[in-house]
């Protein structure tokens, strides 16, 4: 048997035992161990006397992996933007921006909305909790909008919504798995979310602000507020925005040197924000539990890397993603449809699955196969099928496939944020709640739509920085 | 998409192993986050002392480095108890009784033999840097202050081992829901519904904004 061969039986054994409900990790190390003994094997022409050989090689060849792949000063930045998540719990910043971008932005037909999406979007990318954020402005956001008489579902829709703007603007850890996996510049890929991150969150305000003003009865602004008021709220709020742009100018400076390196802008993000909680009075134990769910996470993404890196190993043998993107761009259908079904099939995906899971576990063999579309790693913005040269394409299908992912939060039949929202609120069941999103569904669509028309709002940001 | 799961506890010597082993996991998964909070604090003190005081810090990368697999590893037989490693549960979530506990044993029967095999490997990764009669018993270092490599190497097949141990008990909890068609079993994390998720995620956000 063909070391291709080999590859597509491991890996669709692996997709087996994913959707039959093993820990996806364990199943992407386990293909990776098995593919690696087999593929060793059949080298010695699968003989019976050489399976031991095969064994002994296959397994130290694996055992490397998880140490020797996460000892790297890159790979650290993801636990230190999970702490900045758990940290920002007892920040209090949930209220403190509710309440800042309540006083800026209600004035505005369907204002309390608006505030909403902006503060979610805000503690969302902070936190990089899609999931947990839509919790907490459930229960924060929802019953100010309802003492105003804005529509049940609608409300709902709208935390549901604003949850999933976490993964996109810095700081973003699904973005960094994405860059070490791609072996992309991880600074060029943090800078690239702003945009395209602060693009979504402006047109579901846009969005909100037209409902409001076609259906009066929607959202009724809220007025009032002094100039005074205003400023006297932003203090509180201030360490969200200050995590933002430490990271952004550690990365890029465009007054001067940048800062330092991304894994250090995400420390100093992270102590500002230790301090913070430590100043609204975080106790001995409330840090421990913080400590604790920053590992579980970590541990959790952590497995799924060096897993999959197994399974990339053997990949490497048995040269699957060279023969996929051979395949792929010998096809006649023109490489912007190709990306466009590859997108689809990542929004299809995403529904069943954890999108650090689905990124991955798919990444591997899908990646350089739109690097090969566009005409290969290294080529030239002239010569190549989407206009942009190798490593831009790389930052681009970045954006667009975790854009994809956190869509899947809100598409039914099991977009999570929508669950959360209807968990934490018994007044409203899962429908409630997908029916006031649908909004926001299109919204999204429209967005990835305009991200795959202009390149350029995704790529502009990166391509100052050098 | 399983992020994390009931485990239920009694009397009996499973739930007193599972409770005992659960006290070593955490400790196990506090010095990761300790080691979290350490990097950001050395990260802090470096970008600190090459900004203000124009002295960066020696071997920054090099503890970072050697950090990484405390952080990364040590925690996987605590997620593994607390039932937070991902995985797609669209079709072991539909199954009930005893074909639900056959499918979640052969599982963790498939996990155990990777985790056995991976600590084998792991051991010689680290056996190949480890020499008692080598200046700190190392036979490798790292670049820029030559920290000996062979602590963080021996952290992985140290934290697979107790995974290893994990999984047993998780191989007694299914085999005995299997075996007596339990309800509900101790000691094993236990399947929750998308809305059950979302409750638990809600309680436990609870009271802090």
């Amino acid at each position: 048997m063909d070391p291709i061969e080999i590859g597509l039986w491991v890996s669709g054994g692996m997709l087996l035992m994913v959707v039959l409900g093993m820990r996806v990790a364990f199943a992407a190390a386990m293909a990776g161990l098995i593919g690696l003994i087999w593929i060793f094997w059949a080298k010695k022409g699968m003989e019976w006397d050489q399976l031991g050989w095969a064994l002994t090689v296959a397994i130290k060849t694996a055992g490397q992996v998880p140490h020797s792949k996460v000892s790297s000063q890159t790979l650290s930045l993801i636990p230190t933007f999970i702490l900045i998540g758990f940290l920002a719990y007892y920040a209090g910043l949930t209220k403190a921006i509710f309440e800042a971008a309540k006083r800026w932005f209600a004035w505005v037909p369907g204002g309390l909305a608006v505030s909403t999406v902006f503060a979610t979007a805000g503690f969302a990318a902070v936190s990089g909790a899609s999931v947990a954020t839509a919790a907490v402005f459930a229960r924060i956001a929802i019953p100010e909008m309802l003492k105003i008489g804005y529509n049940k579902q609608f409300a709902a829709g709208v935390v549901a919504a604003g949850g999933t703007l976490a993964s996109l603007i810095p700081p973003s850890a699904i973005l960094v798995i994405y860059a070490i996996i791609v072996e992309q510049d991880v600074g060029k890929l943090l800078l690239a979310g702003f945009i395209p991150g602060a693009f979504s969150a402006v047109v579901y305000a846009i969005l909100i602000i037209g409902i409001a003003m076609i259906w009066k009865n929607v959202g009724p602004p809220v007025t009032g507020f002094t100039w005074r008021e205003r400023f006297a709220s932003l203090p509180a709020a201030l360490p969200i925005v200050a995590v933002v742009v430490i990271i952004i100018f550690f990365v890029y400076n465009p007054f001067g040197d940048a800062w330092g390196t991304p894994t250090e802008g995400g420390a100093v993000g992270a102590f500002i924000v230790f301090c913070m909680a430590v100043f609204r009075g975080m106790r001995l134990a409330e840090l421990k539990d913080a400590l604790l769910e920053t590992a579980k996470l970590t541990v959790m993404i952590f497995t799924i890397i060096w897993g999959v890196l197994i399974y990339v190993r053997f990949l490497g043998f048995a040269d699957l993603p060279g023969a996929f993107a051979e395949w792929i761009s010998s096809l006649e259908t023109s490489p912007m449809i190709i990306l466009i079904c590859i997108l689809l099939a990542y929004a299809v995906l995403g529904m069943f699955m954890d999108a650090i899971g689905m990124l991955l576990l798919t990444l591997p063999v899908v990646y350089p196969a739109v690097m090969a579309l566009n005409g290969g790693e290294f080529v030239s913005a002239a010569d190549s099928a989407f206009g942009m040269s190798g490593p831009m394409c790389a930052i681009w299908f970045g954006i667009l496939v975790v854009k994809m992912a956190e869509f899947c939060l809100i598409t039914p039949p099991i977009g999570l944020n929508c669950f959360v929202v209807a968990g934490v609120r018994p007044d409203l069941s899962v429908q409630d709640v997908f029916r006031g999103v649908m909004p926001f569904f299109v919204a999204d669509a429209v967005t990835i739509g305009l991200l795959v028309a202009f390149p350029q709002i995704v790529l502009w940001l990166p391509s100052l920085a050098g | 998409m399983a992020g994390s799961s009931a485990v239920l506890e009694d009397s009996s010597i499973l739930s007193r192993l599972d409770r005992g082993l659960l006290k070593l996991e955490t400790f196990f998964a506090l010095i990761s986050g300790i080691a979290v909070f350490m990097l950001m604090v050395l990260a802090v003190w470096s970008v600190g002392g090459r900004k203000f005081f124009a002295s960066p810090l020696a071997g920054y990368v090099d503890w970072i480095e050697a950090a990484m697999p405390f952080i990364a590893i040590m925690g996987i037989a605590y997620t593994q108890r607390m039932g937070g490693h991902v995985r797609m549960d669209i079709l072991i979530g539909q199954l009930k009784g005893r074909a639900l506990w056959a499918a979640e044993l052969l599982s963790v029967v498939l996990i155990l033999l990777l985790m056995l095999a991976l600590t084998w490997g792991a051991w010689a990764h680290f056996d190949r840097s480890f020499d008692m009669g080598a200046p700190m018993w190392s036979r490798d270092s790292s670049i820029d202050i030559g920290l000996p490599i062979w602590p963080s190497k021996l952290v992985v097949p140290v934290a697979f081992a107790v995974i290893s141990l994990r999984l047993c008990l998780q191989i007694w909890g299914y085999g005995r829901a299997l075996v007596l068609g339990l309800e509900r079993p101790v000691a094993v994390p236990l399947v929750q519904s998308a809305a059950e998720q979302a409750m638990a995620e809600a309680e436990q956000l609870d009271g802090r904004d």
